[in-house]
């Protein structure tokens, strides 16, 4: 049993890995916490569950669709909530972005009601077995999903100039603005780039849980747990604790109680604080 | 000291006049909505003091809420302690919770304290939905005693409104001497400027802390008072609606001013009762509304009132040279 606790706990952790990578990436270039991240999910979860199950797109096309109106969406709330803000404090931005949060929130409430959606695919009934471990094909296609994209993600970051831009902006504003880097236009393509990722997470999780408009915030609660031990701002950090908890959490599931392993995420965030407030990999490693 | 008596003169009057409300107001509906007021005036007093005093933006008030709501009702249906116990007892829970949580969260950065307090409040329900042994789960604990002073409980709206509107008086009279005082003066500077405040010998942690800490008192309080005026709590005590209200209350009150809250809490109570209002398309708006006041308006009604004041004195100087 526990090497098919660890294969699962993995899988779940890259999950956690897609939302919060995005979310420690606009924190590490903008230094603003992204409360809105989970509702981002949330639509991403429903877009694909539009493409898929109405428009009949099929799978490939459904999570180009949904990564368009999630990028569209980021887009969106990049230029009505933290644009505005980038020279003002903190708070104001975790204010504007939860508002934000709460209007698409409540919004999909409207628009979606809260009756649960399924989005059901042909690979969650592909299954491999490797000894006793067993993973369906939808599970597995979430870790190469987020090898994938993690993969691309540093290329982008290293190589691009985009990528370059938004390193740059994570170590000095004032100088991107006098080297003739416009800061708001980077602070737009990250938000579009962690809205990327979270359509990732959203449309590869929706055919596995039901869709409803409050799933942002279980994810959300996880991914804020992650970014505080990985050191806030810290992709890589970002990642690996993401995988750690992901197996923490199946092992304390699979051998303690289901308490337990919801309660987790949050005890570990507190004592990564109380021991290495930086995060487990410090803060020199970022973006 | 002309500005501190005309403001103690309007205090009082404020006071006489919450007094004198229930001869006006005759339905039992109208004063459920004012004893919900007074509740969450506590409520919007507790997160104005770490926002709006200390700069720290706390989304914990609701779960010091309810861990209050909590803590009253279980000490009086499990040990069936009076609720001049359990009323102090629920704060010093919330001061303790609060203690608890700032230690860690406070030591790196405003950053962090954010996340933890939103990540406690979800942590804090999860444990009152699943913790069914001691909270009863989703099915919520009913039959909360009613307050009893000597025999007499409290019963009917009117009791309710003045017991609670007591609690209210004594909390805001607690909030005036607090930021008067010289732990309000030192928490005043470490919203300012939190290096200037370390040069003068302001030990910011331990004021942050105090902060916070008294902030989850008032939200203990809060929590109490609601749980034994409704007699029923569930889970959804720690609702983050009630964040949402709050921080419309506190913001477009005007965070970091005493009576620019209160009467935040009371308009944004009040108003959106009697309009009936849908609570879900009252929450989306809020957000909006939000999102809005954010933007534009960061000071909030009293930041509107005072700049308004400051024009209008301009103006008169102005005519006055002119002259």
């Amino acid at each position: 049993m526990f090497f098919q606790h660890l294969v699962n706990g993995l899988i779940q952790g890259s999950l956690y890995a897609l939302v919060a990578v995005g979310l420690t990436l606009v924190y590490g270039v903008l230094e603003v916490v992204n409360f809105a991240h989970g509702e981002m999910y949330m639509l991403a979860a429903f877009a694909m569950f539009m493409a898929f199950n109405l428009l009949k797109l099929p799978f490939v096309l459904a999570v180009a669709f949904t990564m368009l109106v999630l990028m569209a969406l980021g887009y969106v709330i990049a230029r009505a909530a933290v644009v505005p803000h980038l020279r003002r404090s903190f708070e104001t931005t975790v204010l504007a972005t939860l508002a934000a949060s709460i209007i698409l929130q409540n919004g999909a409430r409207f628009a979606f009601t809260a009756t649960p959606r399924q989005v059901i695919l042909p690979l969650e009934d592909v299954v491999f077995s490797v000894g006793d471990v067993i993973v369906t094909g939808q599970r597995l296609l979430i870790m190469v999903t987020a090898i994938v994209a993690f993969a691309a993600l540093q290329l982008f970051i290293r190589k691009s100039r985009t990528g370059k831009a938004m390193r740059a902006a994570s170590q000095n504003k004032d100088a991107c603005r006098m080297v003739g880097i416009d800061v708001r236009k980077i602070a737009v393509h990250t938000m579009v780039l962690g809205a990327a990722l979270c359509a990732l997470a959203g449309a590869m999780v929706a055919p596995l849980y039901d869709i409803f408009p409050a799933i942002g915030t279980t994810v959300v609660f996880k991914s804020f747990a992650v970014v505080i031990m990985g050191g806030m701002g810290n992709v890589p950090g970002a990642m690996l604790a993401a995988l750690m908890l992901g197996v923490g959490e199946s092992l304390a599931g699979g051998y303690l109680s289901m308490s337990a392993k919801d309660a987790l995420g949050f005890s570990l965030m507190i004592l990564v604080l109380l021991i290495r407030p930086d995060g487990l990999f410090g803060r020199r490693v970022r973006v | 000291m002309k500005s501190f008596w005309t403001e103690g003169r309007l205090a009082w009057a404020a006071v006489a006049l919450a007094v004198l409300l229930p001869i006006v107001l005759r339905s039992n509906y109208l004063l459920h909505i004012m004893v919900m007021t007074e509740i969450y005036v506590i409520l919007a007093l507790s997160l104005n003091l770490v926002l709006g005093y200390a700069g720290l933006l706390s989304l914990a008030p609701p779960a010091f809420f309810g861990i209050g709501a909590y803590t009253s009702a279980l000490l009086a249906l499990r040990l069936e302690l009076p609720f001049l116990i359990s009323l102090p007892a629920a704060g010093v829970a919330g001061l303790l919770f609060a203690a608890a949580i700032g230690v860690p969260s406070l030591r790196l950065s405003r950053h962090s304290f954010v996340i933890v307090t939103l990540s406690f409040t979800l942590l804090a329900q999860l444990v009152a939905t699943k913790w069914t042994d001691l909270t009863r789960g989703a099915m919520g604990l009913p039959g909360i005693p009613p307050a009893e002073f000597f025999g007499i409980s409290v019963t009917g709206k009117v009791a309710w409104y003045y017991l609670v509107l007591g609690v209210t008086v004594a909390s805001l009279g607690f909030f005036v001497l607090l930021v008067r005082s010289r732990l309000g003066r030192a928490i005043l500077t470490v919203r300012e400027d939190e290096i200037l405040a370390q040069a003068v010998g302001i030990n910011t942690w331990n004021v942050k802390l105090y902060t916070f800490a008294i902030s989850g008192l008032l939200g203990g309080i809060a929590g109490s008072c609601y749980a034994h005026y409704i007699t029923f709590i569930d889970p959804s005590v720690f609702d983050f609606y009630y964040m949402e209200n709050l921080l419309i209350m506190v913001i477009l009150g005007g965070s970091g001013t005493v009576w620019g809250v209160v009467a935040g809490a009371i308009i944004f109570n009040v108003v959106p009762e009697l309009l009936r209002i849908h609570p879900e398309l009252r929450t989306f708006l809020y957000g909006i509304v939000l999102l809005v006041a954010v933007s534009a308006a960061p000071g909030g009604l009293a930041g509107w009132v005072r700049s308004r004041k400051e024009r209008r004195g301009r103006e008169s100087s102005q005519e006055v040279s002119r002259a």
